[in-house]
């Protein structure tokens, strides 16, 4: 009895159950027919699993590979990204060009409600101009937190001061601005950290600080960012218009041959230097070297920047900048005190805003 | 002799079944190995916040959500590998001075849409914001003027910024001034404006694309702090947060209960609208803006404090409110003001050279 194929190892087992020889062919007949047809059932059931469990798992595997791949190619490009920007950085760290004079800003602020903001956007102008120090002096006893928080989050390279203004020069809560200048020994105090600081220099600082330029920034002002390119190189003191300042749309200084000869405002012109805070700037070494030039508080409306200037420079010694004083490239902004009508009156109903809000 | 059918039997029945088990076995064993095999150095959302590089650690849950762990700030590099999949955390302290900074493909846009007009502090204004814009990655500046023309101050001022902007215009009929709803006779500000901006949106962005955009409407004359940005980033519907110096308060700020969620507005102006929101207290996710075509800020029989609520409504409700900012209690924008500069000393004539701009 050969059972070495499928068919006859049926067989092997139907000879037994039927030993007569024509049964077993009757039966084994059938059982072909049966077997055959079974067979032919069990393979078509068979490939039919076989292409189901394919193609779910076809699927599956698709959806895998897709998540899988669009998983490895966000990190193959956050990578690539990662790369990019360091390298960026590492450019732009060259560029960083540790060799151009240093600016001195110094910027006299004091506590109101727009203070925050209005440091805020100033830091994000400075935050784009290289050496740049921002020696901020409060008109305060002590320096304040909101000031202290602010400029240690700001990014920049940064100097805080406080300086209390005497009450009698102080402007009152509903004084008109023009009624006293205002900052004045705020400014004299970030001079006298400068000057401070440049007796104090040693070695290599020392030749820096011959190349620096001191500018006074007001916090309510805008500044564009080629104005601190166009003041970086100063020798002595230099020059340009100011925009919405003097009650009209600019006031600049005229410039004939390449020197100022007068300056055009329409508000008091005869001033010595009929110039706004932020239309000058100063060298650090004429201030190094004229150390009683100073702001002078008492000083008339008007003649605050005169009273500084005159102890440095005459009008012929004026460098001016901005194309030759034609374009303007600061305006002098004031920003609307905001109205509190309805905070006051929650105030005095105890029901206030949360004062632990930093605004 | 086995027969030729048999054989053909056989390995009709036997290939079949080999081959789903091999291939079942396979894939099984797979993405055991693929896991394994490397360990993540997944980096997500380089922010660029211009006194440090920080990068976002995130975690990838298997079902897909993601939390989020700020960073601290520190001076060296770390990198490790963990099995559940976390990522790296890197963090530099850097200076970037070249703006702005590089697109990156996978932070969100965001869409900051401005109106404006011609006033003698406009350039001012517009710098400034600008000064700002330039540190925020990935920002697209919509600048819309008030005007017949585009102006070339305008024009001048954006190409040398040198963000990626699109410059438009519409002028807002004078004469709505008079004629229309006794009650109402003028449009709001910049309304005709920023609904431009949202037709330009939608006919610009498809709603099948996978640009993620954030749309957010910015004054020029208020202050924006760089981490209301990376605040609004993440909108997936709209998101809120408070402003300060609005409704003569010190600030306006949503209610936000324990679950996180917005359920009404700490404000003395009309806390009943439906939306008592300023203009700068919200962000809207660009596709939740194409799904919806027709929602539009309304133009006439718009009582004062409703224009923001006369598009919100249209889009969502008070439940589906992201709160930002620490659950609103910090003030990341402000609601400044500029002075009108007075321009006596001009006179008639004008004193000063009007070719100088100013």
């Amino acid at each position: 009895m050969g059972c070495c194929n499928a068919f006859s190892w049926v067989e092997c087992i139907i000879s037994v159950f039927y030993p007569s020889r024509l049964q077993r062919q009757q039966v084994t007949m059938r059982m072909r027919l049966k077997l055959k047809t079974v067979f032919v059932m069990y393979f078509m059931v068979s490939f039919l699993g076989l292409i189901y469990a394919l193609m779910q798992l076809g699927g599956q595997r698709c959806d895998c590979s897709d998540q899988e791949l669009s998983k490895d190619q966000q990190i193959a490009q956050l990578k690539g990204e990662l790369q990019k920007t360091q390298e960026h950085i590492k450019t732009s760290e060259l560029n960083k060009k540790t060799d151009i004079p240093r600016i001195y800003v110094i910027t006299p602020t004091y506590a109101r409600l727009v203070q925050k903001a209005e440091l805020t956007r100033l830091s994000h102008t400075f935050l784009h101009v290289p050496q740049l120090h921002w020696i901020v002096v409060e008109d305060a006893p002590d320096p304040t937190q909101l000031v202290s928080d602010f400029l240690s989050a700001s990014g920049l390279s940064f100097t805080h001061l406080h300086k209390l203004t005497p009450v009698d020069r102080k402007l009152q809560e509903n004084d008109p601005s023009w009624l006293k200048p205002r900052g004045a020994e705020q400014r004299n105090e970030g001079l006298r950290w400068l000057r401070e600081m440049g007796a104090a220099a040693k070695g290599k600082e020392v030749a820096a600080l011959e190349e620096a330029v001191v500018y006074f920034a007001d916090d309510d002002n805008t500044y564009s960012l080629q104005l601190f390119e166009e003041m970086r190189y100063t020798y002595r003191v230099s020059v340009w218009p100011v925009g919405l300042v003097g009650g009209m749309k600019f006031e600049r200084p005229v410039v004939e041959d390449g020197k100022v000869v007068r300056f055009h405002t329409g508000w008091r012109p005869n001033r010595p230097f009929a110039m706004d805070m932020a239309g000058f700037a100063v060298s650090l070494r004429s201030v190094l070297t004229n150390p009683e030039a100073l702001f002078d508080g008492n000083a008339q409306m008007g003649f605050l920047e005169s009273s500084f200037l005159q102890h440095l420079v005459t009008i012929d010694d004026l460098e001016p900048k901005a194309d030759l004083c034609s374009k303007v490239l600061v305006w002098h902004t004031r920003t609307e005190k905001p109205k509190m009508k309805r905070e006051d009156a929650l105030q005095k109903q105890g029901l206030g805003s949360d004062p632990d809000v930093e605004v | 002799m086995p027969k030729r059918r048999d054989i053909l039997a056989i390995v009709l029945i036997v290939l079949p079944w080999t081959l789903l088990i091999t291939v079942w076995h396979q894939n099984a064993i797979a993405p055991l190995l693929a896991i394994r095999k490397v360990c993540h150095h997944l980096v997500k959302e380089i922010l660029i916040i211009p006194e440090r590089l920080t990068i976002r650690r995130q975690r990838l849950a298997d079902d897909g959500t993601e939390t989020r762990h700020e960073t601290g700030v520190a001076t060296d590099s770390k990198e490790y590998c963990s099995q559940d999949k976390d990522i790296v955390e890197v963090v530099r302290t850097e200076y970037v001075y070249t703006r702005p900074p590089p697109w990156s493909d996978v932070l969100p846009t965001i869409h900051v849409i401005t109106p404006t007009y011609s006033r003698p502090v406009q350039k001012a204004e517009l710098t400034r914001l600008a000064n700002t814009f330039l540190h925020v990655p990935n920002l697209h500046w919509i600048l819309v003027e008030d005007s017949q023309r585009r102006t070339p101050l305008v024009t001048r001022l954006l190409r040398e910024m040198g963000l990626n902007y699109t410059h438009l215009n519409v002028e807002t009929p004078r004469n709505y001034k008079l004629r229309g709803d006794t009650r109402d006779p003028r449009i709001p500000r910049g309304t005709m404006q920023r609904n431009l901006a949202l037709r330009w949106l939608r006919e610009t962005f498809n709603s099948n694309s996978s640009q993620a955009g954030i749309v957010y409407f910015a004054d020029d004359d208020n202050t924006y702090s760089l981490e209301l940005f990376e605040e609004m980033r993440s909108t997936r519907k709209v998101s809120v947060w408070p402003v300060a110096f609005v409704g003569g308060l010190r600030y306006e700020s949503p209610k936000v209960n324990a679950a996180g969620k917005v359920y009404g507005w700490k404000t003395v102006f009309d806390p009943h609208r439906p939306f008592a929101i300023d203009m700068a207290g919200f962000a809207i996710n660009l596709r939740l803006i194409l799904f919806k075509p027709q929602a539009y800020f309304k133009l006439r029989g718009v009582k004062g404090g409703y224009q923001e609520s006369s598009l919100l409504r249209e889009l969502v409700t008070l439940n589906d409110l992201e709160p930002k900012a620490a659950n609103c209690t910090k003030i990341l924008v402000w609601h400044t003001r500029t002075e009108k500069p007075v321009l006596v000393n001009e006179g008639k004539k004008g004193f000063t050279d009007p070719n100088v701009e100013i």
